[in-house]
């Protein structure tokens, strides 16, 4: 096994408490930064890192902190993503259990970075004992100093805040977020303007997702180079890969970006579970383009995957087998969008109910001929032409399996 | 100034202006639904979506910004795919029941199928069922069936009235308009949602089935129910060869349109009181002259002369102070200016007066608390408003003249009314049959301002003309066409209402009298 990062001491007893974690040397970082750094180190450490997003875009941290302007007079803001929506993605709640401390720990060395006093964490409401876990880590954090006024007497104030989110997949989208955390329906937001100039409640707001801060007391600590090291050049440090479905070992696995899907599959998973043959895998959550058995052989990195036409997207690797008929993928994944749509835009409000009909209708037995190529047009006609992400998460994985799959999905309309 | 190309050719827009709007500058329509003039883009409808050199992915015309050098194309075949895809997606899921819906004929999206979708439905699965009656207040109707969710009527409650009595409730193709438990909604605009509907969503019970829009013609007008003038479109039946309507108007729409940056500063709202009190247009017309003493309709000679003699008797009895006026703010700037002329001016009469206003509650967008049209007019040109002094009025009067124009309310008049018959001779300019009509020996039909060409001073001191739309009931001529009349008949001043045979000729007169006018 490579090495682990952020979950390596998570088989350490109640390393939730802040005494267990600081034990394991929690908030020794922090105190460094804090007192010996300027907010500047911070945000050209993390950029020289390559820390990418681990929520599902991918895009630069350190980079998107750059885009706060600096001399405001606005309130910043930092929302913590810990909505964890996408269907199959599991690894934030595995943080979040375990090792709160590592989290807030990188939310304060975030919002020292960019000069943030106010955090609040949007944490979806199923995560009902995660949310508690972390409101008392926070009061233990509060309590030694590491969060709320003056911390470690260095003059720096943050406020960190749990806040529950109603269950909506849209309320990960990090507009519909904001628009959530503010009270109002989780809508997304046009853009631009970005969030990272007109944000939460108008001000500026950095959006990260739980892991992604998570990495960061590890940056601080080792440096970037290491944590290059224990990835790719342009996409660093480790990853932690949600495998589900149909193999012998699911669960979560921390492995070094660029690890081969193929070798997450059948070394660290134990392989297709009753030794049945693989049929396909969906690499990075539902959104993303699913891959057949031959294409599985590539590196674990957002790059890489784009150039599959598919995306790393969230981590969460799920793999079917051959007896998952394809039809019922299809099926769920088209009454997941339907269902989730938040019903603002047109294309995505409609093409994905659409859609969803017509697949129910052929799992019905009443499936037509023009029937796929009907979907297809309709996915493309969702595709990038929606207000917000959530049209492409969900066109991409249809179209990808309509494309892949086609003559199966063919032998269940009849005529 | 920026300068971009749209469909290559170049135009010079302002910066910061969006995409949508620079391309309506060059006469390119883009078509929307969400977006609306008053409100910041939505981007919710994706009609609008256009190519941008340089631009992975089509983009909002409504939101995006015009850059230096911008190459928009709006007619590629990218451009009409998308637009078309939108239009599939709400045709599928819409009831196209056009044949009863109010709106059929003047619905953007009857409009824009015809341009940009002409395709044949293969939706071939079950539609969604919602309600198709919700009562949501103030007499509106939601179809939630024919709604395309493009949050407009939303955002006019949340943004402008401010009172947010309406929101979106469920989610994705269940997503659908509603008011929150029974809150219905309650204010003073609610009636511009259904002029705001792009469809047929929203509509009012006061015109729903009455008549198709199509049978109606339009007029500009200015509302004259109260001081802010908002200018407004009277929608009127003309009426079939074969068969008699009801009624002449049927509705009341706002004049200012999306489409009409001129007249931004004005909002793009009226009111409910202003639109939906037209009824009196049509209601108790007072057609014919009624001369009390011939006991039949008089012909307008007749009632020239009478009353031109009755003056013209004081005048050579020098006994004019026994005559007494009352006029009304209803009456537009030119008839008050030929009143004024007349009586302070050339009869130097003391006894004008005004009937009481109108009044009303105001509110903090249009509303205002004088419910008349024209006061500042008034007073611009040179009237005091003063109160009825009804010892002075009655003091030893032979002769009052009274202009009642309010087709509300009973004011002043009933005040009068016991004392009239000390008075020898009363005359009465109105456009209504009312009861107290008799107790006046001449009763003159006039117009109401639907009927009439002039201008009203609002509020704001902008003068505001507009011309006739309705035509006149029977005998009934508008005020200014009277007075110019008398004034030739008293011979006082004749030469000065020679040439007065259209509204603007009064107004002329009056911009080289009064620099207000100017």
């Amino acid at each position: 096994m490579p090495e682990k990062i952020l979950t390596k001491d998570f088989d350490v007893k109640h390393l939730f408490k802040i005494d267990e974690y600081m034990k394991k040397g929690g908030y020794k970082t922090l105190t460094r930064v804090l007192k010996e750094l300027k907010p500047e180190d911070v945000m050209s450490e993390v950029k020289a890192a390559h820390l990418r997003g681990r929520g599902g875009a991918g895009f630069p941290a350190g980079v998107k902190w750059g885009f706060v302007p600096k001399d405001v007079d606005k309130p910043k803001y930092l929302c913590v993503n810990a909505d964890e929506g996408e269907p199959g993605t599991f690894k934030d709640r595995y943080i979040m259990t375990h090792n709160p401390h590592l989290l807030l720990e990188g939310i304060v060395m975030t919002c020292f970075a960019v000069g943030i006093h106010t955090a609040y964490i949007y944490i979806r409401g199923e995560y009902e004992n995660m949310a508690v876990r972390l409101e008392n880590a926070i009061s233990e954090a509060e309590a030694k100093g590491f969060i709320g006024k003056n911390i470690l007497k260095t003059g720096f104030d943050l406020n960190v805040t749990v806040h529950r989110g109603a269950g909506a997949y849209i309320c990960g989208e990090e507009t519909a977020l904001l628009e959530s955390l503010e009270g109002k329906r989780g809508n997304p937001r046009l853009k631009p303007p970005f969030p990272a100039a007109v944000g939460l409640f108008q001000n500026p707001t950095v959006i990260n997702n739980v892991e992604t801060l998570s990495n960061v007391p590890c940056i601080m600590e080792k440096g970037a180079d290491w944590f290059v090291k224990q990835g790719l050049s342009e996409d660093g440090g480790t990853r932690l890969f949600g495998v589900s479905g149909k193999v012998k070992k699911p669960g979560v696995y921390e492995l070094p970006v660029g690890t081969s899907l193929k070798e997450l599959v059948y070394t660290y998973a134990g392989g297709i579970k009753s030794g049945k043959k693989l049929k396909a895998v969906i690499p990075g959550g539902m959104s993303s383009p699913i891959l057949k058995p031959d294409e599985i052989d590539i590196s674990m990195d957002c790059a890489s995957l784009m150039k599959a036409d598919s995306m790393l997207g969230s981590g969460a690797v799920i793999v079917l087998d051959e007896d998952v008929p394809i039809i019922d993928v299809l099926r769920k994944v088209t009454q997941f969008y339907s269902h989730e749509s938040c019903g603002q835009c047109t294309p995505c409000r409609i093409g994905n109910s659409w859609i969803n009909k017509i697949v129910k209708r052929i799992y019905r037995g009443e499936g037509k001929k023009e029937d796929l190529d009907k979907i297809e047009k309709l996915a493309s006609n969702i595709l990038g032409r929606t207000l917000c992400p959530l049209g492409d998460a969900a066109a991409m994985p249809i179209l990808s399996i309509v494309k892949k799959f086609r003559k199966e999905l063919e032998s269940f309309i009849k005529g | 100034m920026v300068e971009i190309f749209i469909n290559d050719s170049a135009i010079k827009v302002k910066e910061g202006t969006t995409v949508l709007k620079a391309a309506e500058k060059a006469g390119i329509h883009i078509p929307h639904i969400c977006f609306h003039d008053a409100f910041p883009p939505e981007g919710s409808c994706r009609m609008c979506l256009v190519e941008i050199e340089g631009h992975p992915c089509l983009e909002l015309a409504c939101s995006t910004q015009v850059r230096e050098g911008m190459k928009v194309y709006t007619e590629t075949e990218n451009v009409r795919d998308a637009r078309k895809g939108v239009l599939e997606f709400i045709l599928a899921e819409h009831p196209m029941d056009c044949p009863i819906c109010d709106k059929a004929g003047e619905c953007t999206l009857q409009d824009y199928y015809e341009q940009y979708g002409l395709f044949e439905s293969d939706f071939l699965e079950e539609k969604e069922r919602k309600d198709k009656k919700v009562d949501i207040g103030k007499g509106l109707i939601l179809d939630r069936e024919r709604c395309v969710l493009c949050t407009r009527c939303v955002r006019f409650l949340r943004d402008i009235t401010k009172t947010g009595e309406l929101g979106v409730f469920e989610r994705g193709v269940r997503s659908e308009i509603g008011i929150f438990g029974d809150q219905y909604i309650d204010n003073n605009y609610a009636g511009n949602l259904v002029e705001l509907c792009p469809v047929g969503a929203i509509t009012d019970k006061d015109f729903r089935f009455k008549t198709r829009n199509w049978f109606l013609k339009k007029g500009a007008s200015v509302c004259p129910l109260c001081s802010r003038g908002c200018q407004i479109f009277i929608e009127y039946h003309p009426g079939f060869a074969r068969f008699k309507v009801p009624k002449r108007v049927y509705r009341i729409s706002s004049r200012v349109t999306s489409r009409d940056q001129s007249q931004k500063e004005k909002g793009y709202w009226i009111c409910d009181i202003g639109r939906y009190g037209y009824s009196y247009m049509d209601k108790d017309r007072a057609e014919n002259i009624i001369l009390k003493q011939k006991n039949r309709p008089a012909e307008r000679g007749e009632a020239e002369a009478f009353l031109g003699e009755k003056i013209k008797k004081l005048i050579y009895r020098n006994k004019l102070q026994r005559m007494g006026v009352v006029l009304n703010t209803w009456l537009t700037n030119e008839e008050l200016f030929l009143a004024r002329k007349i009586f302070t001016l050339d009869l130097e009469l003391e006894k004008v007066f005004f009937t009481e206003l109108d009044t009303g509650e105001k509110d903090d967008l249009l509303l205002t608390a004088d419910r008349t049209p024209n006061k500042k007019g008034a007073e611009e040109i040179g009237f005091e408003i003063n109160q009825i002094e009804k010892q002075k009025l009655f003091d030893e009067t032979e002769l009052l003249i009274v202009f009642w124009s309010s087709p509300f309310g009973l004011g002043s008049i009933t005040e009068l009314l016991p004392e009239l018959s000390k008075v020898r001779t009363k005359i009465l300019f109105t456009p209504f049959k009312r009861k107290w009509n008799d107790a006046f020996d001449l009763v003159i039909p006039t117009l109401v301002p639907a009927e009439k060409g002039g201008s009203f001073t609002n509020i704001d001191g902008k003068v505001q003309h507009f011309d006739p739309v309705l035509s006149p009931p029977g005998e009934a001529r508008a005020e200014w066409e009277w007075l110019v009349s008398l004034g030739k008949e008293i011979e006082v001043d004749f030469n000065s209402y020679v040439g007065m045979k259209f509204p603007y000729d009064v107004y002329k007169k009056m911009k080289d009298k009064i620099e207000f006018f100017r």
